[in-house]
């Protein structure tokens, strides 16, 4: 046995020689973002946090990254176009690179995902005013560019909607956007606690999703009237998803209360069993 | 002549149930100082058992495939009747039974209880641990959420340290190059068909062995205690039954109170090869292999050693062949004892938060 073991210990020492089988296990093993690295970069992201960027734009990628597009996987490419992959042509029109929309231009460069909310956009007070001669706001006015977070009735506040107009029309928008939008809050925040305590969410979580997005497309007709109209539709659907989450709740309540109880009794048992045991010993 | 007594007759003439009952439970003497740490074993066939009924019960609704794997499984916490129970009962016995075996391990170590004649119990017992963790390894696998996926990238992925076979094994238990459908339907395989004869017959095996060897009397004891121990049944049974009770106390503690403590925020993702989660770790039981191989900077080196260590693991009792069953009167194993258990914590500890 211990020349076994020996024959093993020379073998091991002898082992860094055979080095190059690490190859694939790095690559699979301590390379892999798992073991510490983040997702892969692309080449815009690269040039444009680098040194030969003006600094005028270098606080661009920085903005992106904290953004919920970023967490969303929205990168430079997607909005701007171009290829992200090869870096000498990057930014060259033949491979779909847009450069920067004008003023007018915005809604439709983020209305290609958004698709909803352009057309209501459009339709708009706002939209038809920044058509017709730049006066409305455009979605960069309101959202911001690269730093986009994600949105609430906060965005409409006394600092950005009295620039044009007086503040009156925005706040009553806001009020009635007020009550919907606490539902979501609310919703969100009860969904979020039952992802932590161990539930599949995932199809309250898109039904949610659907809800508010429709909802808050709405908001970007900036037709007050329309969303008052609307207010009892989207309460009642919201209220569907509301039900179901206290249903799983209560669920969860007698889950942890019947197993607790079979915990007990199995306590119980192993006293019961102690004694008795106690009792053969004498 | 009651019935029962008349049943009892009827098996007596047949079988022979009386000379069994006293021959293998009434007869069968236990070393009286036998406590509860020499009951863990009995625990740990209980703990399998827990984990086969459980098991064939979430088999009924399981379906072993990639697109409907998870949301399989979510229907089972969310629809099957009592399907929450068996399956919270199933992950956290997969661990507690882990953790039993451990300690088991560990008190059979100190009490020097595998030295001569007992070698091949211990070799069995140390095959039925390996065995226990690839069952956790195949079962981690099945819900496929995005812990499962990558905790088994992880570990699938340690083989290929290895030169030569490295490579083979790890696509051997991936099937493809990633971890995917084919994977899981390996690991289903193995999971419920391929490793439980195994298990099962390497059981036999050890106890067969116990029994005929006896149970070691224990190296500390002080004065002589009850000649001869004490009978297996009622006496040491019960002591078994109240571990038993203990077990299933502290599960349905972990249940009740702690249900996220297996299933972290990844296991309610299904499993999606593109989207790299930050923070994945492998099983708590895997970590020590697993950071030791990471620590040590040429991993050929590091499996080298770490399949050492499993040998000399499995072949301990061929290896220490000392008369001298008292630890604590050979302070040179006992401070290597120490020392591999205390690496050992820190390692996992390190694995954890690092
Ligand atoms: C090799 C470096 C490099 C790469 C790669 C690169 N850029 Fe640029 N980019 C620049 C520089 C330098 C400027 C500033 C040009 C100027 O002075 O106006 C710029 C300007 C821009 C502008 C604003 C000016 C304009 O033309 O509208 C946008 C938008 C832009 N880049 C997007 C991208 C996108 C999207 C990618 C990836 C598909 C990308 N860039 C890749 C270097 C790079
Ligand atoms: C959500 C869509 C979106 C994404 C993603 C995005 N941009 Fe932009 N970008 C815009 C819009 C809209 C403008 C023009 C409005 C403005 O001036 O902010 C713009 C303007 C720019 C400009 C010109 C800035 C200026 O002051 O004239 C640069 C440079 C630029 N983007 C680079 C990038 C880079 C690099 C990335 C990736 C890190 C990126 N963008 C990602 C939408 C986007
Ligand atoms: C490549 C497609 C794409 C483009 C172009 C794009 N977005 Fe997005 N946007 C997304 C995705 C995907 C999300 C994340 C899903 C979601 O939450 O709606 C998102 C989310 C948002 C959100 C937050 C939504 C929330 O849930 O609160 C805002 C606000 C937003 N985008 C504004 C813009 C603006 C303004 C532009 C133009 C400058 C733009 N987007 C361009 C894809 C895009
Ligand atoms: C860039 C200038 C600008 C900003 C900023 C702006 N608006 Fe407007 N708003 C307009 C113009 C232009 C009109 C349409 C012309 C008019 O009726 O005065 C308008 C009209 C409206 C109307 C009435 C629409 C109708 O059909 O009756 C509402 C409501 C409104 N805005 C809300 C807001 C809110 C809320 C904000 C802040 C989030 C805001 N606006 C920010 C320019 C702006
Ligand atoms: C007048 C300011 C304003 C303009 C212009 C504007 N938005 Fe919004 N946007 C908001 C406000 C306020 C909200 C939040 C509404 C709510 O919470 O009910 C919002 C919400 C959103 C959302 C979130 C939807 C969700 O499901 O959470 C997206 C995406 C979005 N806007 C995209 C755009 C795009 C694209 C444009 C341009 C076509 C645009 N917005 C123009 C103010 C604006």
């Amino acid at each position: 046995m211990r020349y076994i073991l020996l024959l093993a210990a020379i073998h091991i020492l002898s082992s860094p020689a055979l080095a190059d089988f690490r190859e694939v296990f790095e690559r699979e093993f301590l390379l892999k973002p798992w073991a510490g690295a983040e997702v892969e970069e692309s080449v815009c992201v690269e040039c444009h946090t680098s040194e030969i960027m003006k600094p005028e734009y270098r606080h661009v990628a920085e903005e992106w990254k904290l953004s919920w597009h970023y967490q969303n996987r929205v990168s430079c490419h997607d909005c701007h176009g171009g290829d992200p992959e090869d870096a000498a042509m990057s930014m060259s029109p033949q491979r779909g690179f847009l450069g920067t929309p004008g003023y007018t231009a915005v809604p439709e460069f983020c209305g290609k995902c958004h698709v909803g909310i352009l057309r209501n956009y459009l339709e708009s007070g706002h939209g038809k005013a920044l058509k017709a001669g730049k006066r409305g706001p455009n979605c960069v006015t309101c959202h911001g560019s690269h730093g986009i977070s994600k949105a609430s009735i906060e965005i409409i506040n006394d600092r950005l909607c009295s620039r044009c107009h007086s503040y009156e029309r925005a706040k009553s928008m806001k009020q009635a956007l007020f009550l919907v939008e606490k539902k979501i809050e609310n919703i969100e925040k009860d969904l979020e606690d039952l992802r932590a305590s161990g539930v599949y969410t995932e199809d309250e979580r898109k039904a949610l999703f659907r809800t508010h997005a429709e909802f808050r497309a709405l908001f970007h007709t900036i037709d007050v009237s329309l969303v008052k109209n609307r207010t009892d539709e989207f309460t009642k659907k919201l209220d569907v998803i509301q039900e179901r989450i206290e249903e799983t709740s209560s669920e969860l309540a007698f889950r942890r209360n019947f197993s607790a109880f079979i915990m007990l009794l199995f306590a119980g048992m192993a006293v019961v069993v102690f004694l008795l045991s106690k009792t053969y010993m004498d | 002549m009651t019935l029962w007594q008349r049943i009892i007759r009827w098996l007596d003439e047949r079988i022979g149930l009386t000379e069994l009952v006293d021959t293998h439970l009434k007869g069968y003497r236990v070393p009286s100082e036998a406590g509860v740490f020499y009951t863990l074993g009995m625990v740990a066939v209980v703990a399998y058992a827990i984990q086969a009924v459980t098991g064939f019960v979430l088999l009924i609704y399981y379906i072993p495939h990639a697109d409907y794997a998870f949301h399989g499984l979510q229907e089972i916490m969310r629809k099957a009747p009592f399907g929450w129970l068996f399956r919270m009962m199933h992950v956290v016995g997969s661990n507690m039974m882990v953790a039993v075996l451990f300690l088991h391990l560990f008190s059979v170590f100190f009490t020097g209880s595998y030295k001569k004649p007992r070698e091949l119990t211990w070799l069995t017992g140390g095959l039925m641990l390996l065995f226990a963790l690839l069952f956790c390894l195949s079962g981690y696998l099945l819900p496929w959420s995005q812990l499962s996926y990558w905790a088994t990238t992880i570990v699938t992925a340690m083989p290929t340290a290895f030169p030569y076979l490295g490579e083979y094994v790890t696509r051997l238990l991936r099937g493809t190059e990633h971890v995917s459908g084919v994977t899981l339907n390996r690991f289903f395989a193995l999971h419920v068909a391929i490793l439980p004869p195994f298990l099962v017959s390497l059981m036999g095996l050890h106890v067969f062995l116990i029994r005929r060897t006896g149970i070691s009397p224990s190296p500390f004891r002080r004065s002589e205690g009850q000649a001869g121990g004490y009978p297996l049944y009622p006496h040491f049974l019960l002591k078994g039954l109240f571990m038993v009770m203990v077990y299933l106390a502290v599960m349905f503690f972990i249940i009740s109170f702690m249900p996220t403590l297996f299933l972290p925020a990844e296991a309610n993702v299904p499993a999606d090869p593109y989207k790299t989660p930050a923070h994945i770790k492998p099983g708590w039981y895997f970590l020590a292999p697993y950071q030791m191989l990471k620590l040590i900077p040429n991993k050929f080196l590091g499996i080298f050693i770490e399949l050492l260590l499993l040998g000399v693991f499995l072949l301990w009792p061929f290896l220490d062949t000392k008369e001298e069953r008292n630890i604590m009167r050979r302070p040179l194993l006992l401070g290597v004892f120490l020392l591999t258990l205390t690496l050992w914590i820190l390692l996992t500890l390190w694995g954890k938060y690092s």
